[in-house]
């Protein structure tokens, strides 16, 4: 279940939280290392978003929609959009983690290990 | 800081490489050490070689690309490496060579920038790209160089009232340009009716990452660039006396957040400005002394964006620019007169290269039916990533 929850990481030491991971805080007025993991999850507001035609190797969709959303804690994140009519910045969104991708291409082999991410759905 | 230029030009014609790889590379380099008349074997002066290149290992299956050049061109035991930077990979090699008879370890340094992407499928190619993405926030997810362009474009749309037309008016002016160019990859003059009417739009202008279209961003190309870099106190005494010296007169170079997400301000390109303040402070110019300019627009959107991160117009009103002419051949600032990466060709990691190749030309007053009259200083940005690492450069004749 671990890879079903995506997170905010909190800088135990100034509290910036981050999305994605980090090795360094990057508030540059501190040094952290050390990050508490924070369930993300819920409602969010879409920034950008784009539907993409030409889709990478290993995508057997005619299209996929992506958006950049903030969170209402200020974090932002890159992910899928899973629906595809009324998709308009600016409006609400609840994040929900799904399948994104359902097998990774290693060279000269295929690994069947499908990626969790998030989808975001209409509010 | 000792004085470095230019002394030679190579170029490959961009598109589809009809030569091996290694041939390909070795074509431009040749190139650009006969315009200087750099000799091979015992004759040789180069110290250094650097090969720029994002996909040479990945793609077509051949690493230490440099060391291997060096050795085909029978100009050994000059040190070689190769640079990997994603598309900012050529003029981040420029930058290495700069850095490199500036600081006194070399005289003379022989930069190449070459791509091959044609040997492989479209989607195994838009996959190699993408990975220059976060691999967990971004990469993971699908999304590909085109779609966080579009999500940017439609950013700046929200922001400056950009339209999608002014995305085309760009195009049309950069195959204009390539028409003029013989080391284009695509000859072909756009009508912009034919891409914006929206009785057929759809047809002959397909959107590819919503909202931009086929025609809102560049082609897939193989090609290869070189230059041959001199120290000026030098030059005299390694053969270089009677060829055109092209000053590089400032570089800089800047990074941004690896997430795009993670942007301050998403709608803006932090490092482009950043670079391109870098190399104006250290050449001592400043926009407005700019004559003609070589602006990534793998997108063209980021032709206009960069138009106004480096200084040449307000923030906002780039599009503006376009529409009225100024970036045009003969318009007050000429953006892109090679056809930019959008007909010209974008092969990764010559780009930066390519580039700077077509600002020599314009400097000495060898481009041809593209030439900006008196043109004497000119800019190159070279935009990683997506726009997470950028290398600008000023070239001068004065």
């Amino acid at each position: 279940m671990e890879m079903e929850q995506m997170y905010t990481y909190k800088c135990t030491k100034c509290g910036k939280l981050h999305h994605p991971r980090y090795i360094v805080c990057q508030n540059p007025d501190c040094d952290g290392r050390e990050f508490e993991k924070i369930p993300l999850e819920g409602k969010c507001r879409l920034l950008t978003w784009t539907r993409v035609y030409n889709l990478p190797e290993g995508y057997m969709c005619p299209w996929l929609n992506f958006g950049i959303v903030e969170f209402e804690n200020g974090v932002r994140a890159t992910g899928q959009i899973g629906f595809d009519e009324g998709i308009e910045s600016g409006m609400e969104l609840i994040a929900t983690v799904g399948i994104v991708k359902e097998k990774t291409i290693l060279y000269k082999e295929t690994v069947v290990a499908p990626q969790h991410g998030f989808i975001f759905q209409k509010a | 800081m000792r004085s470095v230029g230019i002394v030679g030009i190579g170029h490959t014609k961009f598109g589809k490489s009809e030569v091996p790889f290694m041939d390909m590379v070795c074509d431009a380099a040749l190139q650009a050490m006969d315009d200087a008349g750099a000799k091979t074997g015992r004759n040789n002066v180069i110290d250094q070689v650097f090969v720029g290149t994002m996909g040479a290992g990945m793609v077509n299956r051949i690493s230490g690309t440099a060391s291997a050049v060096v050795d085909t061109l029978n100009i050994r035991p000059a040190m070689a490496e190769t640079v990997e930077n994603g598309p900012a990979s050529g003029a981040s090699a420029i930058k290495l060579g700069f850095m490199a008879i500036a600081s006194g370890m070399c005289d003379c340094v022989l930069i190449i920038g070459a791509e091959g992407m044609r040997a492989v499928t479209g989607w195994e190619g838009t996959d190699f790209v993408a990975t220059m993405l976060h691999p967990e926030s971004e990469y993971k997810y699908g999304a590909t160089l085109p779609a966080f362009a579009g999500m940017f474009t439609r950013l700046c749309m929200d922001k400056y009232g950009l339209e999608s037309k002014d995305l085309s008016i760009v195009s049309v002016k950069n195959h204009a340009n390539a028409c003029k160019n013989p080391c284009a990859h695509i000859h072909s003059r756009v009508v912009l009716e034919r891409i914006t009417n929206p009785a057929y739009i759809n047809a002959t202008n397909p959107i590819v990452a919503d909202p931009l279209r086929q025609f809102d961003m560049c082609p897939v190309s193989d090609g290869a660039a070189a230059v041959l870099l001199v120290a000026e106190d030098k030059k005299d005494a390694l053969g270089f006396g009677d060829k055109k010296f092209v000053k590089i007169a400032g570089m800089g170079s800047a990074t941004d957040t690896h997430v795009v997400a993670n942007r301050e301000v998403p709608s803006d390109l932090l490092a482009v400005r950043l670079s391109a303040k870098m190399a104006y402070e250290m050449a001592g110019v400043g926009p407005e002394d700019i004559d003609v300019a070589e602006l990534h627009d793998a997108f063209q959107i980021l032709e206009i964006a960069e138009s106004e991160e480096v200084g040449f117009f307000k923030r906002g009103e780039g599009h503006l620019a376009a529409r009225n002419g100024e970036t045009a051949l003969t318009g007050k600032k000429p953006v892109n007169t090679s056809g930019g990466l959008k007909a010209k060709g974008h092969p990764l990691g010559a780009t930066g290269v390519s580039q700077v190749v077509e600002l020599v030309r314009q400097l000495r007053g060898e481009a041809g039916e593209r030439q900006v009259e008196g043109a004497k200083t000119g800019l190159a940005v070279n935009f990683g990533g997506f726009g997470n690492n950028v290398v600008s450069t000023v070239l001068t004749t004065k």
